[in-house]
């Protein structure tokens, strides 16, 4: 059996280091060009450099994508772009747009990943891709177990299909209510989810209200329970989604998953899933989750009806940015309100524990009862040795 | 000079605008969408006694299940005398190299059709013709036809699909709030907007609030112009090609759409 690469997103730097160090095998980010998530922080060229180098080291991947449908003006500068990302040494580059095959062929060495946003669904479609060039192909989230089953059988490349995160109401790419609704281009990386926002549903002049209104939404992917069935399937790459997201959700996602990855790869026979794994990820996630497509379910069951209303995610609680072993003190940083006598779990890619707050300190080292500033530094004291980047959260 | 080219809801309306019109693009039962009628292989036999060029439409994606219906639609289609096979799919480009079957493709993948080095790799790949996305400006499609090989559709006229699912969202809601149906068409409304909204066996489509009307733009050389009658009386939709032929303005409100509103997507 062969075990699937651990695939997560990463917004920036930080959380391209967080989710290799969380135990992700290869991340995908988007540099500052031609990527469809143009409002997220992105990485520029120095941090793309720093972040090849840092998962080479850990001898992990990084995925760059290319996945915009381009205009005529993104298409001149294409050439120059990849020329860039290939002397960066990245691994590969997720693309959409098929002009740029060509173009990376004849001035890179880049490898080809295909974008779900092909909707890539069929033998034959991925076989055309395969003799263009392409490695990998990330499958449409459309596509049932059987589907990818038949697929990897018939057709020899790598396939990766999505595990976790939020899902296109649409087949991808073919959606532009953004476009329309917002005036920001869907396949260019401007997407305004307009998928989220609540309608007036209408059959003639008769109103159709029901509880909730309207929405295209659909409840999150999540196959965390699903993962030796996928592994079966033999897709290579297990991928998570999420580029906009947290450092904490970030690091909470692809923990869990690695567990449960590793736990079934070690001891097939004797697996059983670990529902307790659903607990962690349900706590970070804001809004319910299912398995969609792979199960072959489009009905009634698989739609979000609550609209833009979301919960909000108070438990992470800060960040460790360093420890000092003679003092035990782990310097931190906050994200969210807490204070002396709280409950909180520590957490880092192999390791965790919980703790009463009970030493707790400024930056200058004055005790303290209260965080409660943005990013304020506290010190506090800890049980056992931590590392930096691990994490602290509410029990 | 550009073809005038319908998209129509049924042979009788054909036969109403058959002398205004060069072409017709024909959707295909059970393997296309976004569109609101959809027509037979009969039919379009049929059609093709009107002579003028029929393009037959087979662009929704093609889960792998359906493959052999695909094949079996295909290997029909192409001993017919159409003009060509506009696809979404790219298993057609595959299955057109398998199966070495002559007839034309259209690579039509909606809003993805959107720049000239895209149309020419596909022109590469044998789709010698390119029906480019409702969301260019009117400088880039012209710009596109300066540099492609490509023959070229662009829509004109008629409401534009702007979403299209694998899930039916209308029965999902109805059942979900336990609701009655009455008539259809759906629509949603938002902020003083109405867009359809059609659950069909295949998914769903929602369409443009406005009918897009650019029919008083030169498109210069490019070379079919879309009007589509999907929603519109047939009457209307006459009158609107009599009005294009006799080149006057129709009735409805110019819309242009994107043709001149460059979207963003970087808002920072």
């Amino acid at each position: 059996m062969k075990k699937p690469e651990l695939l997560a997103p990463a917004g920036d730097l930080e959380r391209l280091k967080i989710a290799l160090l969380y135990g992700a095998d290869a991340v995908y980010l988007g540099g500052n060009m031609f990527n469809l998530r143009a409002n997220a922080n992105n990485l520029t060229e120095e941090e793309l450099k720093e972040g090849v180098e840092f998962a080479h080291k850990l001898n992990k991947k990084i995925y760059i994508t290319v996945n915009i449908s381009m205009h005529n003006k993104e298409l001149v500068k294409i050439k120059e772009y990849l020329i860039t990302l290939d002397k960066l040494n990245v691994d590969a580059i997720i693309i959409t747009d098929p002009a740029i095959i060509p173009i990376a062929k004849k001035y890179t060495n880049l490898t080809l990943h295909l974008s779900t946003q092909t909707s890539s669904l069929n033998k034959e479609a991925i076989e055309f891709w395969k003799n263009e060039g392409v490695e990998r192909v990330v499958l449409a989230r459309e596509c049932t177990k059987e589907d990818i089953e038949d697929i990897k059988k018939n057709v020899d490349i790598e396939l990766e299909v999505f595990i976790h995160g939020a899902m296109c109401a649409s087949y991808s790419g073919r959606c532009v209510l953004s476009n329309f609704l917002t005036g920001r281009d869907a396949n260019r990386g401007g997407c305004s989810q307009i998928c989220r926002w609540d309608f007036d549903l209408y059959e003639g002049d008769n109103h159709l209200e029901g509880d909730k209104p309207f929405t295209f939404c659909t409840k999150d992917l999540s196959m965390a329970g699903f993962i030796p069935d996928l592994i079966k399937t033999g897709a290579d790459s297990f991928k998570i989604e999420g580029r906009m997201r947290s450092a904490y959700y970030i690091a909470t996602i692809v923990r869990t998953y690695r567990k449960i990855i590793d736990e079934y790869c070690q001891n097939p026979e004797n697996y059983t899933y670990n529902v307790k794994y659903e607990q962690t990820l349900r706590r970070v996630a804001n809004r319910d989750s299912i398995t969609q497509f792979f199960n072959g379910d489009y009905s009634k069951d698989v739609q979000y009806y609550n609209g833009r209303e979301e919960k909000t995610n108070q438990d992470f609680i800060g960040i460790v940015l360093d420890y000092d072993d003679k003092t035990k003190l782990a310097k931190v940083e906050q994200r969210n309100y807490f204070k002396k006598g709280d409950k909180i779990e520590v957490f880092g890619p192999n390791d965790e524990f919980a703790l009463t707050v009970t030493d707790l300190y400024d930056e200058d080292l004055n005790p303290l009862e209260i965080v409660r500033h943005p990013k304020q530094i506290v010190y506090l004291k800890m049980p056992k040795p931590v590392k930096k980047d691990y994490m602290l959260k509410m029990c | 000079m550009n073809k005038i080219t319908a998209i129509i809801n049924n042979l009788e309306e054909a036969k109403e605008i058959n002398d205004l019109v060069d072409a017709y693009i024909m959707p295909l039962k059970g393997l296309s969408i976004n569109y609101h009628h959809t027509f037979s292989l009969e039919e379009i036999e049929t059609a093709l006694k009107l002579n003028k060029e029929i393009f037959v439409s087979v662009n929704k994606n093609i889960h792998n299940d359906e493959l052999p219906k695909l094949k079996e639609a295909l290997t029909k289609l192409t001993k017919l005398k159409i003009s060509g096979i506009i696809f979404y799919d790219i298993s057609i480009v595959n299955l057109k190299k398998k199966m070495t079957f002559k007839t034309p493709l259209v690579w039509a993948q909606e809003h993805l059709t959107t720049n000239y080095g895209t149309v020419n790799y596909w022109n590469e790949k044998g789709a010698q013709y390119a029906y480019l996305s409702s969301e260019l400006t009117k400088r880039e499609i012209l710009e596109i036809k300066e540099n492609s090989k490509s023959k070229l559709f662009v829509n004109i006229f008629g409401y534009l699909p702007m979403f299209t699912s694998r899930r039916h969202l209308v029965k999902n809601y109805v059942e979900t709030f336990d609701l009655k149906e009455n008539a259809r068409p759906a629509k949603l409304s938002k902020e003083g907007n109405d867009y359809l909204i059609e659950d069909t066996k295949l998914g769903t489509t929602v369409y443009s609030s406005y009918i897009l009307n650019a029919t008083e733009e030169d498109f210069k050389n490019v070379d079919y112009l879309v009007f589509n009658s999907n929603f519109i009386e047939t009457k209307d939709f006459k009158e609107v090609l009599t009005d294009y032929k006799n080149k006057k303005p129709n009735k409805y409100p110019k819309n242009l759409g994107f043709m001149f509103e460059d979207t963003i997507y970087k808002v920072k």
